[in-house]
């Protein structure tokens, strides 16, 4: 059964349609890649899905909870989708200890003991235990990265959205960002991921979709997509990009 | 040394002759910046100048009319404070160490300074007598000068010698600074200065014996010193207990309520009140609290949680606007604070039982200074206030402080908000605050204030001064908050968002931490101007340590005349505010260093 | 279903809490403030001193130590010379700050030792020590100066004692506001000069010399306008005196009216404007709550604003645009403004002159005979009328001769002989013809009345009072402190990276500063500066503290003279605003103007 569902999305700034009417459904366990040229509205549609834009029209359902402007709702949705964001936005002031146990203490109210437990396997299952008591400003991008992936986690999310996570990385370390998140996707995550990785898309993705100007133009297998894309828009993408 | 002769040339040629224009600014600047070392020293040896006017009111300058009888208050407040800074300097104990010749550099600045003015002081002074012709006087004979300049050579000499020896002896920078600190102590017993002394007649005995600089002070002091050195050591001992270091943070916040409220005031404590209205108050609340804490977890508890906060808070609210003790008023809103942390804290029973015991020791603190505070005095002076000359200035700068800092936060938080009928409020209340100088607003607090009280409500001049102080520095500090939350990434609050945080925890817990360590220099600027304007009040006739130096002692006949010497006890007071100013700075800028904000 | 449900639960929905919050608090707010004011009624009530404004148009009976009237005849009028005396510091401490500041600023980035370390001094003890100790410094130092002695009466070109200092200054002759008026003129020609020289540079590619071209062209029409080529802007007066007859004569409900529909007008169009951009065809006309609240906001403000033009609020405006001189006494109002302007920019203006004031205190006058009629030329010196002057004590008679002060023909004479007039009122008006529009006149020592009373006279070259001295040295070298880190923290700011880059271009030193540091820093600059400049106005207030007449001292005169401590306290909040207001719109002006550079 389909974990996100949504109808019709539409969402303007002031007079400006940043999305026009997507209509989409992943399945539990799914992981779906999202590409498509800057400005085309994906950092938007995924920030809707944990309402970090609202949508003005159309539903959003995810796990059988529609986004509404029930705070409940709201609530609900955000303990259960996590997000990684391209700039990090680790908290500077927080040990990386304290920024992935703030959430479970504050929000989820484990005791500290548990929390700091959950945060080491965290760090270690995406491999950097050691570094649990450095601050953000002293680590490299890569594995600021993969703090945030387990700040996310650690809210122990039905559903992780990332935004771009490596095009802020230099490519040396965009390697060990993916191979924390291939071991996220095989371990039966649904995920949603916005990026350009291709290599990453054909590996890993069940499911690709371009989108184009607010709207989805192509939703395709991996293989299909890059192989056989259907529609002109996603020939030319894939042309700019490969 | 041939070597050193050498480097010291290319350093002059450098610094002071690179070109012309620059050989002639290094004339011009050290003839103005000798012409003004000379006007000073001339105007501080004038035979006019009676500095004794300055000596002699100490006592008035600090406390004013504090009753002698209970001067013992005096020296507990002082007393606590250098303990306390004893114990801090000995916790935050400095690993740095310098070197004995460290040390006599030291000392050799000060004997070249002590050249300096020997060499510098003009021999000639203009004074002005009686029928206010100017005249030309020798102040500074030529055989004084020659007297001093002697030893101070001799002495510049010894330390340069004592400097360039290598020697190998290190001392840790926090023992160097109670050394330090005992030099003014053993020379409060070994200087001497005239004091003035009146013969039967009531007339100034001229020349004037000397006396020890302090000598009615000096037994204190020194005792004093005595407790700063134990705890010192004492503080030295714990300097990795980090229990040690909070609980200390928090002292230093309460000391001065306490000082103001129980110690200088000497309260005059009402036993019945105590018994039948505090401490039922005290338990009452502390029950509630207690209560909520044990139970949280209980799955009932933690459903109707939020329903609980809320009635909580609207009683509160309500209490806030009704006539009850005010005490059960502060503990209410403490009572509120706690609850809202409450869930987040106390899952284990380790947990839940150190937070039983803050919350206690808490509500028994506000209940203590409240108690206190709110208590009337039984110190009685002619005055309208106990608090006069500097403890006033002092308890203006911190209470002002103290509530004109949250105040800024929360009116930053409106400002900032993005609620548009709050940030309308807001933005009207720190903007009319702002416009109008300082000096109005005491004048409001003097005049019109009372137009706006309850009748029958009135407060002295001092409560109603520290209540505009609150708003117009809270409405600059939120000036100086707001700065700082603009300065935070709007990622910080997409992230908080996408963890799932409420608003408050992400203003608490992300926006505010932040914010606040980005603006720590402004802040600390901020409270040295407030330190600064504190001054202000002398226009509107309160006595604080300018009005003493100013309008008092100026006007000061009876038994000593000190008409007319008000430009010495100007000097004073500069030169009083500067030490105070120019060390905070100079502390928080050492501080700000060490938190390595400069860098962004 | 659904719907419904939605609906039911409306106490979660996060726009509901959000509006709830934000009315909850609005009201708490209003009751607050409402129980405040309604104390004040009661207390006003019950001590039988109403909350009036009555005391603007009454005349206060004090008199002003220094400023523009030193009896001034109305309760606004005695506000407006402590404004003047505020503006006066105001203005030219900014600049003597800026200048200071600037120097000091360099001075701390000095490879220069000791003017590096003198200025660090300086800065040091200056921003250490509370600007009231310093001011009261200041005065305590000037007091020390000798006293005035009756030996000393005469004309002096400086002069320094305990009552302060006096200089030479170019005094205002009747000519000096069109005078004024023509050499803005002449700078904006200049200036016009200069760019039409540039840009003819910049398209034919030779030198053109704009520089040269601007300045003497500049000095060229300041000579022409000093010996009379100004009277050519005289014009502007004949307007502005058309402009004052026409608004003095509508009444006053027009101007509340006119308000009133000019706000609605204003109004509509903005929200109409909005509603628009929300019907584009890529919007579809969807709203959000924070847009429909605008759209509220927007009337309630409308129909405030409306309602305040429209009571007693809006006709005391009106009656001050249309300068009812009967309420306030004071020469403030439109018609007043144009009024002067045209009295002084008409192309031959004319002048009220007084009884020449002799060393002795006299209080009226009594015109014996005229000497002129109207349309008789006279030259300077000429004697215009035979008159008596009654001296105060005794009302004792001196014959004396009134002569004209300026060359020109007389219009009208208003006083009959053998009447008397108080000194300072108007008895005949001239048409002056010439005169330069400013002479130097140099300090003079005087000695006035019974008391034997010695001070340096208002009438001959520029006296400051200590007070003023005090206030606007204290004040002034304050704010350079702060200035001059401003300063040296905005060239610091570009320094580094930037004069590299310049450096390696193959600039050098002085065209680096001039092209590439100083216009980057001045932008990181003005912000902070504002600030400063901003804390030297609202300093400038410490001024009570040596008694000189600023508006804060003014203001505590008056309440203490009538009791209306609040309406005071209001009109210092609008006055300093006001101020605020402007200091910062000018910067602001100025900051966006080196916005549009930069791209
Ligand atoms: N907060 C905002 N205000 C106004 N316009 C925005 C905002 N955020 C995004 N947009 C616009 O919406 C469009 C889609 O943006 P985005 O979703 O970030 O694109 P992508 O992530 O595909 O590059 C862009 O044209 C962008 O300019
Ligand atoms: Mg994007």
């Amino acid at each position: 059964m389909s974990i996100i569902k949504t109808n019709d999305v539409k969402k303007w700034f002031g007079d400006f349609q940043a999305l026009k009417g997507i209509s989409m459904e992943v399945q539990e366990g799914e992981v779906l890649v999202i590409c498509g040229p800057s400005g085309s509205g994906k950092s938007t549609f995924i920030r809707c899905i944990n309402r970090l834009e609202q949508h003005q029209e159309g539903e959003i359902i995810v796990d059988g909870i529609e986004l509404t402007n029930d705070l409940k709702n709201i609530e609900a949705i955000r303990s259960e989708v996590g997000m990684v964001f391209q700039s990090f936005n680790l908290f500077p002031h927080l040990t990386v200890m304290q920024n992935i146990t703030l959430a479970p203490i504050w929000v989820r109210k484990k005791s500290r003991s548990e929390s700091e437990e959950k945060a080491m396997e965290l760090l270690t299952r995406v491999g950097i235990p050691e570094q649990a008591s450095k601050f953000p400003g002293q680590l490299s991008g890569g594995q600021q990265q993969r703090v945030a992936i387990a700040r996310a986690l650690a809210m122990e999310p039905k559903i992780m959205l990332f935004d771009e996570p490596t095009s802020a990385l230099d490519p040396e370390m965009i390697k060990e960002v993916l191979d924390a998140m291939k071991e996220l996707a095989l371990s039966g995550m649904t995920m949603i991921v916005v990026t350009h990785e291709m290599g990453f898309a054909k590996e890993v993705a069940d499911r690709v979709m371009l989108f184009d100007e607010g709207l989805m133009v192509e939703e395709n297998t991996p293989t299909e997509f890059f192989d056989n894309p259907q529609n002109d828009r996603t020939k030319l993408f894939l042309s700019q990009i490969l | 040394m041939d070597l050193e002769y050498k480097k010291s040339i290319a350093w002059i040629r450098e610094n002071l002759f690179s070109s012309i224009p620059s050989s002639i600014l290094t004339v011009a600047t050290s003839f103005f910046v000798l012409g003004f070392f000379r006007g000073l020293f001339g105007f501080a040896m004038a035979s006019d100048k009676d500095w004794l006017s300055v000596l002699n009111n100490m006592q008035l300058y600090m406390v004013q009319a504090y009753p002698e009888e209970d001067f013992i208050r005096v020296w507990i407040s002082v007393g606590l404070a250098l303990v306390f800074a004893g114990m801090s300097i000995g916790l935050w104990k400095s690993t740095e160490e310098s070197s004995l010749s460290d040390v006599f550099s030291k000392f050799l600045k000060v004997s070249l300074a002590f050249l300096f003015f020997t060499v510098v002081a003009p021999t000639f002074s203009s004074v002005t007598d009686n029928d206010g012709i100017i005249q030309t006087e020798e102040s500074f004979p030529m055989e004084t000068r020659l007297q001093l300049l002697i030893p101070s050579a001799i002495f510049v000499v010894v330390f340069f010698v004592l400097k360039n020896v290598k020697l190998n002896y290190k001392f840790n920078k926090s023992d160097l600074l109670c050394f330090y600190l005992a030099i003014p102590i053993v020379l409060l017993w070994i200087i001497k200065l005239p004091t003035i002394q009146l013969d039967s007649s009531n007339q100034r005995i001229i020349p004037d014996p000397l006396m020890p600089i302090a000598d009615t002070t000096k037994i204190p002091w020194t005792i004093i010193f005595g407790l700063f050195l134990a705890f010192y050591f004492i503080g030295s001992r714990f300097k990795d207990s980090k229990n040690m270091k909070r609980t200390m943070s928090i002292s230093w916040v309460l000391l001065p309520l306490f000082i103001f409220s129980w110690i200088f005031k000497k309260p005059e404590i009402d036993l019945p009140t105590i018994l039948g209205q505090d401490i039922p108050i005290f338990i009452g609340i502390f029950l509630i609290g207690a209560l909520t804490i044990t139970f949280i977890n209980n799955p009932i508890v933690e459903k109707y949680f939020s329903i609980y906060l809320g009635v909580l808070i609207a009683i509160t609210g309500i209490a806030l606007f009704i006539s009850i003790p005010i005490l059960l008023k502060s503990a209410l809103l403490l009572l509120v604070l706690f609850t809202i942390v409450i869930p987040a804290v106390s899952s284990s029973a380790k947990g839940k039982r150190n937070l039983i015991i803050v919350w206690g020791v808490s509500l028994f603190t506000l209940s203590v200074l409240i108690r206190g505070g709110s208590s009337d005095t039984q110190i009685i002076v002619q005055q309208q206030s106990i608090f006069g000359g500097f403890s006033l200035t002092w308890l203006l700068a911190i209470f002002g402080t103290y509530v004109s800092f949250p105040l800024g936060v929360l009116l930053a938080l409106g400002r900032n908000s993005k609620l548009p009928i709050v940030r309308l409020v807001c933005t009207g209340i720190i903007e009319l605050t702002r416009s109008v100088p300082y000096i109005t607003w005491l004048f409001f607090a003097s005049v019109t204030m009372a137009v706006f009280l309850p009748e029958g409500v009135n407060f002295e001049l001092v409560v109603r001064v520290l209540m505009v102080t609150a708003f117009f520095s809270g409405a600059y500090f939120a000036e100086n908050i707001r700065g700082g939350l603009q300065s935070i990434p709007k990622g910080q609050y997409e992230a908080a968002d996408a963890i799932g945080m409420s608003p408050f925890q992400k203003t608490s817990l992300i926006v505010m931490p932040q914010a606040l360590r980005a603006i720590i220099p402004t802040l600390v600027s901020s409270a040295i101007t407030a330190f600064k304007d504190s001054s202000l009040v002398t226009i509107i006739g309160l006595i604080d340590f300018l009005t003493i130096g100013k309008v008092i002692i100026g006007t000061q006949s009876i038994p000593v005349n000190f008409v007319g010497h008000d430009r010495e006890n100007l000097l004073f007071i500069a030169f009083f505010y500067w030490i105070f100013t120019f060390t905070l700075s100079r502390r928080s800028m050492k501080v700000e260093k060490r938190l390595g904000l400069g860098e962004r | 279903m659904k719907s419904a449900l939605k609906y039911l639960l409306f106490f979660r929905n996060v726009v509901f809490l959000k509006w709830l919050s934000q009315i909850v608090f609005l009201a708490g707010f209003i009751s607050i403030v409402l129980r405040y004011l309604g104390n004040a009624s009661t207390n006003f009530a019950s001590t039988n001193i109403a909350f009036s404004w009555d005391f603007l148009g009454e005349t206060p009976g004090v008199s002003i130590a220094e400023g523009m009237y030193t009896l001034p005849v109305s309760g606004l009028q005695m506000l407006q010379v402590g404004m003047l005396n505020m503006l006066r510091i105001t203005v030219t401490g900014i600049f003597a700050a800026t200048i200071l500041g600037t120097l000091l600023g360099i001075a701390r980035l000095s490879k220069n030792y000791i003017v590096e370390k003198s200025a660090t001094g300086i800065l040091e003890i200056v921003r250490n020590v509370p600007l009231l100790v310093q001011i009261l410094f200041f005065q305590a130092l000037i007091l020390t100066l000798p006293r005035l002695e009756v030996s000393e009466i005469g004309t002096y070109t400086f002069h320094a004692s305990a009552k302060g200092l006096a200089f030479p200054w170019p005094n205002r002759e009747p000519n000096a506001v069109l005078f004024m008026v023509y050499f803005v003129l002449v700078l904006y020609i200049a200036n016009q000069i200069f760019k039409w020289r540039v840009r003819t540079l910049e398209k034919e590619g030779r030198e053109t010399y704009p520089t040269l071209w601007a300045v003497v062209s500049f000095i060229v029409l300041v000579v022409i306008g000093w010996y009379g080529g100004f009277r050519v802007v005289g014009i502007i007066g004949l307007i502005a005196g058309f402009l004052s007859t026409g608004l003095e004569s509508v009444p006053g409900i027009f101007y509340q009216i006119l308000f009133s529909v000019i706000t609605v007008f204003i109004g509509f169009r903005v929200t109409k404007r909005f509603i628009d951009s929300k019907k584009s065809e890529e919007a579809q006309g969807i709203y959000s709550d924070d847009d429909y609240f605008k759209i509220i906001f927007n009337v309630v403000i409308v129909v405030l604003l409306v309602f305040l033009f429209l009571t007693s609020f809006g006709a005391s405006v009106s009656k001050f645009l249309v300068g009812d001189e009967l309420t306030y006494k004071a020469d403030w109002g439109l018609p007043q403004l144009f009024h002067g302007i045209e009295n002084k920019l008409y192309w031959f203006p004319m002048h009220d002159v007084e009884i020449e004031k002799e060393n002795v205190e006299m209080k009226k006058a009594e015109i014996i005979n005229w000497v002129v009629e109207p349309g008789s030329k006279v030259e300077v010196g000429d004697k215009i009328a035979d008159a008596y002057i009654i001296r105060k004590p005794n009302e004792e008679k001196i014959e004396y001769e009134i002569v004209a002060k300026y060359a020109g023909t007389i219009e009208t004479l208003y006083l009959e002989e053998g009447k008397s007039l108080k000194v300072g009122e108007e008895f005949y008006e001239i048409q002056v013809t010439e005169g330069d529009p400013f002479t130097l006149s140099r300090p003079r020592i005087e000695q006035t009345g019974t008391t034997k009373f010695k001070r340096y006279s208002d009438d001959y070259g520029k006296k400051l009072s200590v007070g003023y001295f005090a206030t606007w040295v204290g004040v002034v070298l304050y704010t350079a402190i702060f200035i001059s880190e401003v300063v040296r923290a905005g060239i610091m700011a570009v320094a580094k990276g930037q004069s590299e880059a310049g450096l390696s271009l193959g600039f050098r030193r002085s065209a680096l500063l001039r092209l590439i540091v100083i216009p980057q820093a001045i932008r990181v600059m003005l912000p902070p500066m504002g600030n400063q400049y901003l804390n030297l106005a609202k300093n400038t207030s410490l001024g009570i503290a040596v008694a000189f007449p600023e508006i804060v001292a003014v203001g505590q005169t008056l309440y203490n003279q009538e009791g209306q401590t609040l309406p005071v306290f209001i009109v210092w909040m609008i006055f300093y605003s006001t101020v605020s207001l402007t200091i910062s719109s000018i910067i602001n002006f100025y900051n966006r103007k080196l916005k549009i550079v930069e791209r």
